[in-house]
């Protein structure tokens, strides 16, 4: 069964938002909103939140601890050797291979989480609402498969009233996202 | 919290949104001038010479640089430590303004970030050359292998160095390619070039600018920033253990960290100062980069400026002070007088003295004085790094080690390459990445004129 989508296009970051508050007063779920430019407002509207900070914790975590048994793996057990009288262990020098290694573990690997979670990777191809949305336009969808046509006319006037330049109708077969 | 009002706007001339993805993408999408291909011809000839210096230190051995027994450290070293200083200036401008919620960064952090990506791999060439048997650079790496497997040396600077730039150079091209994403999709966006659309949409990872993309996008922007920007400190602290734990006199002092870093940041904002006083005057980006921007680099500059004279002072002093006589012949027979005082008053001079300048506000806003003083602090910076490398070594404990050391040309070769490649890589730049982070700037537009601000 196909999609059908509302797409409500503003021009204006004030009433795109003062849009998005309406809608949600009148218990309107919106699917997501576009935007050229990230707006904390909306995040807050939406209740959207991330957990990359805390995956990002665990990262670390565990690349403090691989990478300190790893050279105490090397310096220790596998190979030892007396480098200018220090002890094998040497932890003060091993410090900066942890703090190096680490932070370049926590990158790759959050930034791994993030491709993962967000379906964002080279050559991936996600459905576009509208074009203009990277651009200039502001832009909330809304999916009319629960609504009736009553609901979806007042969900159109509501959007106009608030100032959509444009409200358009379109389909799909299935949503890449 | 910016004050429009005191600071001025960001971006003048009350643009549209649509009209900043227009002029940002103006230079991809229009043929450049002619200029562009005479300088692109000129920094590869540059490039050409290199690659012909490389063939024969490659093919012949390091004999064929001017270094000795006494000087084992020459242009190459000098050349990497200044290269990555100025690596330092895309992640310092851009990671440091990120996380201080500096938002005049958003206009000048992309070119900053390229500039720090092309620094660095031109750096990173240099250590490598030095090896002599540059083929054999993968021992370097600590991974098991048929030799016991024997490890590297995990407490030797020049190991945390090898890793501390390979880590450098990864996370900057993440931090910097994370950043362009939106933009790649604005360009996929807007483009009727069908390959154009498809290259671009390819890189651009399928972005649509959704909210939990958005989210998800400031959340990682923050985390790689604010555990990069640890790493630039570590990284310029890192490379000054090379010095500072050989038992040299003029290497062996517990400055040399904070001095490196604050000498790395130094540099690379006189670079990011060139390049955007050009840049800026090429494609007419003024209303983007403002006589603002460049007048908040210029202060900054002048503050280093004034850090960078204290470590040289300190320098000399603690020499003086610490009675050590080896320590005192280094700066006052070999440095202050002797046979390399152009190099140590070049340093003086273009450090800690020129940049004064900017504490007069007709320099700081005319593009020729900025122009200048930012090309004579690069300058500046290099003597300094020739100073800490071949002062030292060129004299040291034994009256019978002393040599004076001076480069061929296939170091200058090896040099002019670089720099070349540094040149061909931000001219390509110019051409296929958007100059400005197109998202970043549209959302500082109106900054200062709303209640959250």
């Amino acid at each position: 069964m196909n999609k059908a989508f509302k797409i409500g296009i503003f021009e204006n970051e004030e009433k795109f938002i003062s849009s998005i508050k309406s809608l949600q007063e009148k218990h309107f779920s919106i699917y997501d909103v576009y935007t050229p430019y990230p707006i904390h407002e909306v995040f807050h509207l939406l209740k959207r939140k991330s957990r990359l900070p805390t995956a990002a914790y665990f990262f670390g975590l565990f690349a403090i601890i691989a990478v300190l048994a790893f050279l105490y793996y090397t310096s220790v057990l596998d190979w030892p050797i007396v480098y200018g009288g220090k002890p094998f262990n040497s932890f003060p020098s091993f410090i900066v291979v942890t703090i190096v290694l680490t932070i370049f573990t926590v990158t790759i690997a959050s930034l791994a989480a993030f491709s993962a979670r967000s379906g964002l990777y080279p050559g991936k191809e996600n459905t576009i609402f509208d074009h203009r949305s990277t651009d200039d336009k502001f832009v909330i969808v809304v999916n009319t498969d629960t609504l009736d046509n009553l609901e979806s006319g007042k969900l159109v006037t509501l959007m106009q009233e608030e100032g959509a330049v444009e409200v358009l109708d379109k389909e799909y077969e299935s949503i890449n996202a | 919290m910016y004050n429009r009002k005191i600071r001025g706007p960001l971006v003048e001339g009350n643009k549209t949104l649509s009209q900043i993805s227009k002029e940002i993408l103006n230079p991809m999408e229009t043929t450049p001038g002619l200029w562009w291909y005479i300088a692109f011809g000129i920094s590869l000839i540059a490039a050409l010479f290199g690659f012909y210096a490389i063939y024969i230190t490659v093919s012949k051995g390091i004999g064929t640089w001017g270094v000795n027994n006494s000087v084992g450290w020459g242009w190459e070293i000098v050349n990497f430590v200044w290269w990555i200083g100025i690596g330092h200036a895309g992640t310092a401008f851009s990671i440091f303004l990120l996380i201080l919620r500096q938002k005049w960064r958003t206009s000048i952090n992309r070119a900053a970030e390229a500039m720090t990506v092309i620094a660095v791999m031109s750096a990173a060439l240099f250590p490598a050359l030095h090896m002599g048997r540059v083929w054999l650079a993968f021992y370097i790496f600590p991974y098991p292998n048929t030799r016991g497997p024997l490890w590297v040396n995990f407490n030797s600077p020049l190991f945390w160095d090898f890793i501390a730039i390979t880590a450098y150079l990864l996370i900057s091209i993440s931090f910097w390619y994370l950043g362009m994403l939106p933009d790649f999709a604005t360009i996929r966006d807007r483009t009727t070039s069908k390959i154009k659309k498809a290259i671009y949409g390819f890189f651009g990872m399928g972005w649509t600018g959704s909210s939990l993309h958005w989210i998800r996008y400031e959340s990682l922007s923050f985390i790689l920033g604010g555990i990069a920007a640890v790493l630039v400190v570590s990284v310029h602290s890192i490379v000054s253990t090379d010095f500072a734990v050989g038992i040299i006199p003029g290497w062996h002092t517990t400055l040399f960290p904070p001095y490196f870093v604050v000498g790395a940041i130094f540099s690379g904002f006189a670079m990011v100062m060139t390049l955007m006083v050009i840049v800026r005057k090429i494609y007419k980006l003024t209303e983007y980069v403002t006589d603002n921007h460049m007048d908040a680099i210029a202060r900054i500059l002048v503050f280093i400026s004034l850090i960078m004279g204290t470590a040289y002072s300190t320098e000399v002093f603690i020499a003086w002070y610490s009675g050590n006589e080896y320590e005192m012949f280094t700066f006052f027979r070999n440095r202050i007088t002797g046979e390399y005082t152009i190099q140590f008053w070049g340093m003086i001079i273009c450090n800690a003295l020129v940049p004064q300048l900017f504490w007069i506000k007709k320099v700081r806003r005319s593009w020729i004085g900025l122009l200048l003083v930012s090309l004579i602090i690069n300058l500046g910076m290099w003597f300094e790094r020739f100073n800490i490398v071949i002062t030292s070594l060129s004299k040291d404990y034994l009256p019978s080690n002393w040599v004076s050391y001076n480069p061929t040309y296939i170091e200058v070769g090896v040099y002019a390459g670089t720099l070349g490649l540094f040149a061909a890589g931000v001219l390509l730049f110019f051409r296929y990445i958007p100059i400005m982070a197109i998202s970043e700037v549209k959302s500082v537009v109106n900054i200062g004129d709303k209640k959250e601000d």
